[in-house]
């Protein structure tokens, strides 16, 4: 009887062991559209075996403890509170996407969701813009804008930046750079876009008579020029084939973070057609 | 009083008080219609003013978005300024979410009295999302939120103003529209009331009896209708009146007519009255005159008869000695009974005769004294029929039913007996060819303690119109066979004087049934036994059946 008992316990531990073996753990941060087609792309590329845990269905997830027992060879973070979980650990390599605020760490990298400066430096330069605006948080993008720097001097445009600590003083840097720019570059900085001082830009457009190169299609409705678009769909693919090098046994620490790869821009035509650019996209 | 009375001959007339109920009218439509006008013109001005401070207040919080959020109070002063120049405009406060009044400014050349508060939120576009939000592909929401206040005072003078002029513009129009209506509806009225007054005039003429009057109004409208009707029936009327005259006069003819009918009706009373008093007279001296010589009668049968009766032992002797012999043409022995008999006829008759003349003589003279004798009504009939024993004609068959225990009357035979003859008389002389029956009965109705004799015949009857003057004296069918038109009148008499009633049923064709009903006390012995065939002693010469 003693022995019947220890044989069925010990079956019973044994059932699910099967379905732990997998190669890779996805922790996402929430259920999100965004976050979904991102995984999606993901999956065509990597065809290693994944699980899926989304951080919202669990009231608190220990990841070392999962990371410990189940062994994953890679973890993909998708979201910012799912990279800081996975950075947690230590053990196993992190990839990350559609996260907008990372900090580097070893064994760290991914696809950020910031575009290519060199991308929107291309606009501005169709759009004859030398001078351009750029209000910024040297906290959250200040590392995005010293690359950009760069690029921008290699394509003979001059930044003009206005840093800012809090959204309220979005407005007030904006007037600042009254009569002293040729285009306004909005970052997805959220300190300096904020849902309250979002109006202030295409305010200060349509006052000043400069456009507004923006990151998503839903400014060019409210005012904005001209907007580059990331794919999340392809990001995840960008991320599914990184992974599968990861896989293949690359160190993560040698593949550096990417910039999104598809890149889609949209222009508003009436806005442009006002501000007359229309000859030069 | 005076005043009063002096004014409601006007009030009275239907063309003023037409008139006043329109005038009154027409002011109580105009005073709702002005004020129905300032009140909607008043709440109108209001509700534009509130309009147009929730607009300024609109626009200013919209306008006051961005440097609220970034907390720009230069800025928004001047806004808040900018603000309180609209002249209905008093003051400007902008406030933040904790209610800390970022800027404000007021409107100095206003005089501050009645306001409108008007209060505006200012909020953060809801529609705008965060970087990470857009980056994700979420929707925008509708959700805004609240970062402010916008707080506006307005200026309300201007409507009490406003409403001053309106006020006293409505009454004006008002009041000239009224006097404009007013004049318009006396216009009108005169015209419409002038029909009226003709209809009325022409009623009251002829409704104070001149007939021959006539409404003179023309057109086929409702008055022109009712003047045409009202002519009409003044004509009919007219024509009415006339025919009553005429009535009139032959009714007053009819009358005299009638009068005229009703004189000779009370002539031919006076007439009859006085052919009866002449009868009376007549009867009386009748009386006298047979009384004598039937007292003579009487006296010789008496003699007649004892002289026989001491002739006959002689006669019988001289027979014996002598043989048959014959007086006056008859044999001896035959004579020997009938002298007897003829002799007490002849004092029998003269008796009767004696008891009619002194019947005569009674009702003459109104003599009543023997009606208290008592009488037996079979021995009545017997007697009446005795006495008509020699005017029965063999071709008429007489048969009695005489009935038994009817008690005695109180009454007189002789009257009776007459009554009874006259009817037996009657019916002997109601066949048209002189055959026929009569049937004779009398009994007793123990019920209504009557004695009932009938005499029916089955003539020729009794014509209806003949009926109805059955008992007029003189009146007669049989006047020209003798008849004295007395018979029946003076049996209603009798029968009337002896407290009964004489009954005549008839119809032409079937007969007659004379009922004569007589009172009489109940019989202390018996019932009713019916006499049906048994033959009257008397009535040698009939059959009966």
């Amino acid at each position: 009887m003693q022995f019947l008992r220890i044989l069925v316990i010990t079956l019973l531990l044994s059932a699910p062991l099967p379905a732990f073996a997998y190669d890779v753990l996805i922790l996402q941060s929430m259920h999100e559209k965004g976050y979904d087609e991102a995984f999606r792309g993901f999956k065509r590329e990597c065809r290693a075996s994944i699980r899926k845990l989304v951080l919202t269905d669990y009231v608190e997830a220990d990841i070392t403890r999962i990371t410990r027992e189940e062994h994953p060879k890679l973890i993909v973070a998708v979201g910012d509170h799912a990279l800081e979980l996975a950075q947690r650990q230590k053990t196993t390599p992190v990839l990350y996407m559609m996260a907008l605020n990372v900090r580097h760490r070893k064994g760290v990298t991914g696809i950020g969701m910031l575009l290519d400066p060199a991308r929107y430096f291309s606009v501005f330069d169709a759009l004859g813009a030398g001078k351009v605006g750029v209000i910024y948080d040297p906290a959250r993008s200040g590392a995005y804008l010293k690359r950009a720097h760069s690029a921008a001097n290699r394509n003979r445009i001059e930044l003009v930046l206005r840093e800012v600590h809090t959204a309220k003083e979005t407005p007030a840097m904006l007037e600042s750079l009254r009569g002293k720019i040729d285009a306004i570059w909005m970052l997805p900085d959220t300190t300096a876009v904020s849902p309250a001082s979002t109006e202030a830009y295409f305010l200060f457009s349509q006052g000043e008579r400069v456009p507004v190169v923006t990151f998503a299609d839903v400014y060019l409705s409210m005012g904005g020029a001209v907007a580059l678009t990331m794919d999340r769909h392809d990001i995840g693919k960008q991320l599914g084939e990184m992974a599968q090098k990861v896989l293949d046994g690359a160190d993560v620490d040698d593949l550096p973070a990417e910039f999104p790869r598809r890149v889609v821009t949209r222009a508003n035509d009436g806005v442009v057609r006002q501000l007359d650019l229309a000859g030069r996209l | 009083m005076r005043r009063k009375l002096r004014l409601s001959p006007y009030i009275k007339s239907f063309r003023v008080r037409l008139y006043l109920i329109f005038t009154g009218t027409i002011a109580l439509l105009t005073a709702a219609f002005v004020s129905f006008y300032v009140l909607t013109d008043m709440n109108s001005y209001r509700s534009t003013l509130e309009r147009e401070g929730k607009l300024l207040a609109a626009i200013l919080a919209q306008n006051a978005r961005l440097p609220l959020f970034a907390e720009n109070a230069e800025a928004l002063t001047a806004l808040a300024e900018g603000t309180a120049r609209y002249p209905s405009v008093l003051s400007v406060t902008i406030s933040n979410l904790n209610g800390v009044t970022v800027a404000e400014a007021r409107n100095e050349k206003v005089q501050r009295s009645e306001t409108i508060e008007m209060k505006v939120d200012i909020t953060s576009p809801g529609q705008v999302l965060s970087p990470e939000s857009v980056l994700l592909g979420h929707a925008a929401g509708d959700e805004q939120r609240v970062i402010g206040r916008v707080r506006l005072s307005l200026d309300t003078s201007g409507a009490r103003e406003r409403l001053t002029d309106l006020v006293a513009a409505s009454l004006a129009i008002g009041t000239l529209f009224w006097i404009f209506v007013s004049l318009l509806c006396y216009q009108i009225l005169k015209r419409v009331t002038s029909s009226f007054n003709l209809l009325t005039g022409g009623i009251e003429e002829i409704g104070s009896g001149k007939l021959s009057a006539r409404v003179d109004l023309d057109g086929d409208d409702e008055l022109g209708r009712a003047a045409n009707a009202i002519n009409a029936m003044a004509a009919s009327l007219e024509l009415r009146e006339l025919e009553n005259l005429a009535l009139q006069e032959e009714l007053l003819k009819a009358m005299r007519l009638e009068v005229q009918e009703e004189k000779k009706r009370v002539m031919a009373r006076l007439i009859q009255t006085n052919k009866m008093t002449s009868l009376g007279l007549l009867l009386s001296s009748m009386a006298h005159e047979i009384n004598n010589p039937n007292a003579s009668i009487r006296f010789s049968g008496h003699m007649i008869g004892k002289m026989w009766s001491d002739a006959v032992p002689l006669l019988d002797g001289v027979m014996q000695e002598e043989g048959h012999f014959y007086l006056g043409g008859v044999p001896y022995e035959k004579a020997r009974g009938a002298m007897a008999e003829n002799a007490a006829k002849i004092v029998e008759n003269s008796e009767r005769i004696a008891r009619v003349v002194q019947g005569l003589r009674d009702y003459g003279v109104g003599g009543g004294a023997h009606l208290r004798q008592k009488l037996e009504i079979n021995n009545a009939v017997s007697a009446a029929l005795s006495v008509l024993a020699c005017q029965i004609r063999r071709d008429v068959q007489l048969t009695t039913a005489l009935g038994t225990g009817i008690p005695a009357l109180i009454g007189s035979q002789q009257q009776v007996e007459q009554v009874l003859i006259n009817l037996i008389l009657n019916a002997m002389q109601s066949f048209a060819d002189g055959r026929g029956g009569v049937h004779l009965s009398t009994r007793y109705d123990s019920g209504s303690c009557e004695v009932i004799v009938e005499v029916q015949d089955n003539g020729v009857g009794i014509k209806p119109e003949t009926m109805d003057r059955l008992f007029e004296p003189f009146y007669s069918t049989k006047l020209d066979r003798g008849g004295s038109g007395l018979g029946l009148y003076i049996s209603q008499y009798i029968v009337a004087e002896h407290g009964g009633r004489l009954l005549l049923t008839s119809a032409p064709g079937k007969g007659t049934v004379a009922r004569v009903v007589l009172p009489a006390t109940p019989p202390s012995v018996g019932g009713v036994v019916s006499a049906k065939d048994v033959q009257h002693p008397s009535d040698a010469l009939h059959e009966v059946r």
